[in-house]
């Protein structure tokens, strides 16, 4: 087996930032602050984030952010909950939360919360347990959790609970490990992981892991990299880890690994892309692997950087 | 050099024109395709007669003077034949930039002017609207013409979706919003992922939900649209999750109907768990609806139906087990219709239809349920003696099944069931050996 390539990787992440105009980068334009999200946080993990310009970073994500509060997924586009979290996320990493107005985007996460509990993603109205999460992570970073009925929006993420034990988009919405991701995010940061049944969801994300070690986000599908972070997380989170194979899963994330460019892809072989390269590095952080910094499974951002935030240590 | 840019831009500018003339002049396209340019010009090869797109519509009376001959769909950039566009590789960066521009450009047009006429609303109102439909609808179609375009070269521009939701919030003609359930599907059917073109959908019908006389018609063409999409892309999240929202929207009538056209794609596709997922989802809304709301002999009525429905789709499930084997949807289904009969049907348990009265001809015998359980097991484990994976396969999903069968009954209820799950203690055993991965698991769950 081989070694997780850090410099390389290191070096892979850099490098992306430099391509823009070809189709393939124009496409994923409007989702650029999750891609600045998931390089900077695998080059935290990698103890390289000092290589970049963070004023930089720093003054593009503020120029992301729309005059109701919310951020857009790059300059000009239209805000949404999605790319909201990635900013703040990116602003807690680089500790400059203080250039925020705070109030200003946690009204507007809180102004998104429907009736029922629910999350909606933007002003048009479009729900999904994802955007739950998202709500909760962004105002517990934010310190600002009392401004949404906390209980409601934990009822309707246990409303989206399906007799496997897992989660879905919706109430009666099918069981996907990035979904349950979600949903035991939502009720780990608001202390209500009693709503879930932990040998029964266990049971369900361990049997995601397949012969070749890795692990697939919904029964039938192919192993991918990316569940490595969505179901070890939640096994985390759920305290239900140690049921699964992790040498074997160790061995198929750094299976995927392009060992001359650096970059991770979601099967042996295939292309890599800066997503991938961020759930294949936050898996092996949550196995604990040498050198990688430990994530926290519900925030998504480096322990340290949770403590300093959120616990003011 | 800037000679070189200037001209491309409006090289690009009037590709656009051509794109968006052919568009107009076809709205029935049902087919975009991107592909090489010398396989575009293979198919155009030559004859440059299918390119007259003027010939398909002559509702471009106005424009129609203006330069007939830019209008002309470039040959080395379109084809288009029987509504079917296909597009150079080589174009799609120019046209995706001129779309982004004219986009971006209408739309702040438009919202300039809306602005101004929300402002000045009170003072102008009857006037501004009667005085030239055509002047104020000009940027609305001009930030549809464009957003359409840039959608179709890239479905994830959100912003382009969002304009159109704000032009057709304010405009409220049903027959546009029908116009955008073509587009959302046309989209789909060569982006079948895209969450955009799915939400897009879901907006409009919640929108049209309330005023349009028939949603019941739009539900089963929206079923179909996802029954289509899924036949391209295998187990594809996103649309059967469009399928399950719909469930709501549908009468009783309409589910069992579902129910029916399911079961025949679900023999053709059985590693698709969300084919079986939408089943479901479908038959536990049928017991919602015949039960919970209603008083308790409404509910007794339904329970033959309903026993029967589970009855079949029980033994439709292990017929398909033993057809194909190893295959972990249909054991995902036959966890879920075990621990729902056993809720439900099961007497001694907590069965919760079953009251004080019996139907007859509907056992509720958790034992025998447990024995033919128990016989399918043992069938699944002589499947073992031949060496293909999928027979080892076969073998753990039993096995496993088993182990969550005997996880539903209740030990309080004392059923002497000892017998048959005696076996437990050799199950770990078997597990074991089966799938040795998953040893911790099996640990975790049997200790
Ligand atoms: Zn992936």
């Amino acid at each position: 087996m081989g070694e997780l390539e850090m410099e390389k990787h290191v070096r892979y992440i850099l490098t992306i930032e430099k391509k823009k105009d070809d189709f393939v980068s124009l496409v994923i334009e409007h989702l650029r602050i999750n891609g600045a999200y998931w390089g900077l946080t695998t080059l935290d993990l990698l103890g390289k984030i000092e290589t970049i310009d963070q004023d930089e970073v720093v003054s593009w994500v503020m120029k992301c952010q729309d005059e109701s509060g919310g951020f857009a997924g790059n300059i000009g586009h239209d805000p949404h909950i999605l790319y909201t979290l990635s900013a703040v996320q990116i602003l807690a990493l680089l500790d400059k939360l203080d250039v925020l107005d705070i109030d200003k985007v946690s009204n507007y996460v809180a102004g998104l919360q429907n009736e029922d509990g629910s999350f909606s993603g933007d002003i048009w109205g479009e729900v999904d347990t994802r955007f739950s999460y998202i709500a909760i992570c962004c105002l517990s970073i934010l310190r600002r959790l009392e401004k949404i009925n906390v209980e409601k929006a934990v009822d309707f993420v246990v409303r989206c609970k399906n007799l496997d034990g897992g989660f879905g988009s919706t109430p009666g919405g099918e069981s996907h490990a990035g979904q349950i991701f979600c949903c035991v995010g939502a009720l780990a940061l608001t202390g209500s992981l009693h709503h879930i049944d932990r040998d029964l969801l266990g049971w369900w994300l361990c049997e995601r892991q397949v012969k070749s070690g890795g692990l697939n986000g919904r029964p039938e599908k192919l192993p991918d990299v990316c569940y490595s972070w969505w179901v070890l997380s939640s096994l985390v989170m759920i305290d239900r880890v140690h049921w699964i194979d992790k040498e074997k899963l160790a061995r198929f994330i750094l299976d995927c690994q392009d060992k001359e460019n650096g970059g991770i892809s979601d099967r042996p072989d295939d292309a890599v892309d800066v997503f991938h390269t961020y759930f294949g590095v936050a898996g092996l952080s949550l196995l604990e692997y040498p050198g990688v910094k430990a994530i926290d499974p519900a925030y998504a951002l480096p322990v340290d950087v949770v403590n300093k935030i959120i616990f003011k240590k | 050099m800037i000679m070189g840019e200037a001209g491309s831009q409006e090289n690009s500018s009037r590709l656009l024109m051509q794109l968006e003339h052919i568009l107009g002049s076809d709205p029935l396209i049902d087919e975009v395709g991107f592909i090489h340019p010398t396989q575009l010009m293979a198919l155009n090869g030559g004859s440059t007669g299918s390119l007259d797109v003027s010939a398909h519509g002559s509702q471009h009376s106005s424009d129609h003077v203006v330069e007939t001959d830019i209008l002309q769909p470039n040959s080395s950039v379109f084809w288009i034949k029987d509504h079917k566009l296909a597009i150079s590789t080589q174009a799609l960066l120019p046209l995706h930039n001129a779309a982004k521009h004219a986009f971006t450009t209408a739309l702040r047009q438009y919202k300039m002017l809306h602005n101004i006429c929300t402002k000045t609303d009170r003072l102008v109102d009857e006037t501004v609207s009667n005085r030239t439909l055509a002047s104020e609808n000009l940027p609305e179609s001009e930030v549809m013409k464009h957003s359409k375009s840039l959608l179709l070269l890239s479905c994830d521009f959100g912003s382009a979706w969002n304009a159109r939701k704000l032009v057709l919030s304010k405009n409220q003609q049903l027959s546009l919003f029908m116009d955008e359930l073509l587009l959302s599907a046309l989209i789909l059917s060569y982006s079948p992922k895209s969450d955009f073109a799915w939400t897009h959908r879901r907006w409009v019908i919640k929108t049209i939900s309330g005023k349009c006389p028939n949603m019941q018609e739009i539900v089963e063409k929206e079923s179909k649209l996802v029954e289509n999409i899924a036949e391209k892309l295998k187990m594809n999240y996103r649309a059967w999750c469009h399928r399950c929202w719909l469930i709501p929207y549908m009468a009783k009538e309409q589910m069992l109907s579902e129910l029916t056209k399911s079961k025949q794609w679900a023999e053709l596709h059985v590693a698709d768990n969300s084919c079986f997922h939408y089943r479901r989802k479908l038959m536990l809304r049928i017991i919602e609806d015949s039960c919970s709301r209603q008083l308790p002999e409404f509910c007794f009525n339904h329970v033959p139906d309903l026993y029967q429905m589970w009855k079949e789709e029980l033994d439709w499930d292990e017929t398909l087990i033993r057809r194909f084997i190893g295959r972990e949807a249909l054991w995902v289904h036959r966890r879920f219709l075990s621990q729902c009969w056993i809720k439900h049907f099961v007497s001694d348990l907590q069965g919760a239809f079953c009251h004080s009265k019996n139907h007859p001809g509907i056992s509720h015998d958790v034992h025998s349920f447990m024995y033919n359980e128990m016989q399918l097991f043992h069938a699944c484990l002589t499947v073992l003696d031949d060496e293909f994976e999928d027979g080892q396969a076969q073998a753990t999903l039993a096995a496993a099944y088993i182990l969550w069968v005997s996880k539903q009954i209740p030990q309080s209820q004392g059923i002497k069931l000892e017998d048959m799950l005696r076996e437990l203690g050799g199950l770990k055993t078997l597990l074991n050996k089966l799938c040795p991965f998953r040893a911790q698991l099996w640990d975790g769950l049997m200790s």
